[in-house]
């Protein structure tokens, strides 16, 4: 499946995305599908140094109870962009991640059709800056959670 | 000795790698993440002030901290048959080129719940000067008890 080329400059799009005083919680943020590949999950693991047979070595993942490649957990860095509109308030410039929290239920494979489902959970102000709490979810093709997590992030003034 | 779940008592450490930061390795995270927001690409653009913070510079993606953890999770849990099932972070202090930074857990507790057992670890990622740039704590699941008759959970299963 062709996937629309993605626009590496985040300020292009900046005067179309919300500011913290527009972000309303609790109201779903548009999403879109996202075929992950595995050539995109090899460019991940090396960008980190994972080097683990099991997104590498298909024939010695197969032989393990996973049966056969998956992608690392911190795999969702990645989605959470890939699943994004260009419109999208994360992708601010000067958005600062403040901590991030994740559970994982079952791992992502080369060949899933990932989608999102993610919200502004919360809006406050603290020393003097404005924070947002995020909270995603992201499915596989068969409606199964592969993980969830909430972010907190320092919005641009 | 083998590393099992009854072997692992709090204090237990897990070192996780080393890992030179440097404008290519940011450059790289940008690639494989999607996540180009300027703080990681533009110079000029972070000689300025953001409130009362200067960062004099582009840093790293604090992402980049989580899937080191990960890694140095993982790395750990697969041998044990074990599974990474949480991490909880936050960013102490920003990461710079020419930063060498490496994460390490210690095991805070251990815990049974009805069908797993689980490992509470407390992570930290510090630079070269030892400094903290990254804490969190993470979850690991181990699969419930080996009896002779094989695993508790699914023994029951097996005779019906």
């Amino acid at each position: 499946m062709a996937q629309e080329a993605f626009e590496t400059d985040f300020w292009k799009d900046a005067g179309r995305r919300r500011v913290w005083d527009d972000i309303v919680p609790g109201e779903p943020r548009e999403t879109i599908p996202y075929v992950l590949t595995l050539e995109a999950i090899q460019k991940y693991c090396r960008a980190v140094g994972e080097n683990h047979p099991l997104y590498f070595d298909e024939a010695y993942a197969r032989a393990t109870p996973y049966g056969g490649l998956i992608a690392p957990p911190s795999i969702h860095i990645l989605l959470m962009f890939a699943c994004t509109p260009a419109d999208d308030w994360m992708r601010s410039p000067g958005t600062v991640n403040a901590g991030q929290s994740w559970s994982y239920n079952i791992p992502a494979r080369p060949g899933d059709t990932i989608t999102l489902q993610a919200r502004a959970l919360d809006k406050f102000v603290k020393k003097d800056r404005l924070f947002v709490v995020h909270d995603n979810v992201f499915f596989n093709q068969h409606g199964k959670v592969i993980c969830s997590g909430r972010g907190w992030t320092i919005r641009p003034m | 000795m083998t590393t099992t779940y009854d072997s692992i008592e709090p204090g237990y450490r897990i070192d996780g790698p080393q890992f030179p930061v440097s404008r290519e390795s940011i450059r790289q995270f940008c690639d494989a993440s999607l996540d180009y927001n300027p703080l990681h690409l533009d110079d000029n653009y972070m000689r300025g002030d953001f409130g009362k913070t200067n960062f004099g510079g582009i840093i790293m993606h604090g992402m980049n901290n989580f899937g080191l953890i990960t890694r140095m999770l993982t790395d750990w849990a697969y041998p044990l048959g074990a599974t990474h099932r949480r991490l909880e972070t936050r960013w102490i202090k920003p990461v710079k080129p020419g930063d060498v930074i490496q994460p390490a857990g210690t095991v805070r507790s251990k815990t049974k719940s009805t069908k797993a057992r689980w490992v509470v670890i407390d992570v930290v990622v510090r630079n070269q000067h030892g400094e903290p740039v990254a804490t969190g704590e993470a979850q690991i699941e181990f699969p419930p008890q080996q009896t002779a008759a094989g695993t508790q959970g699914s023994a029951g299963k097996e005779t019906q």
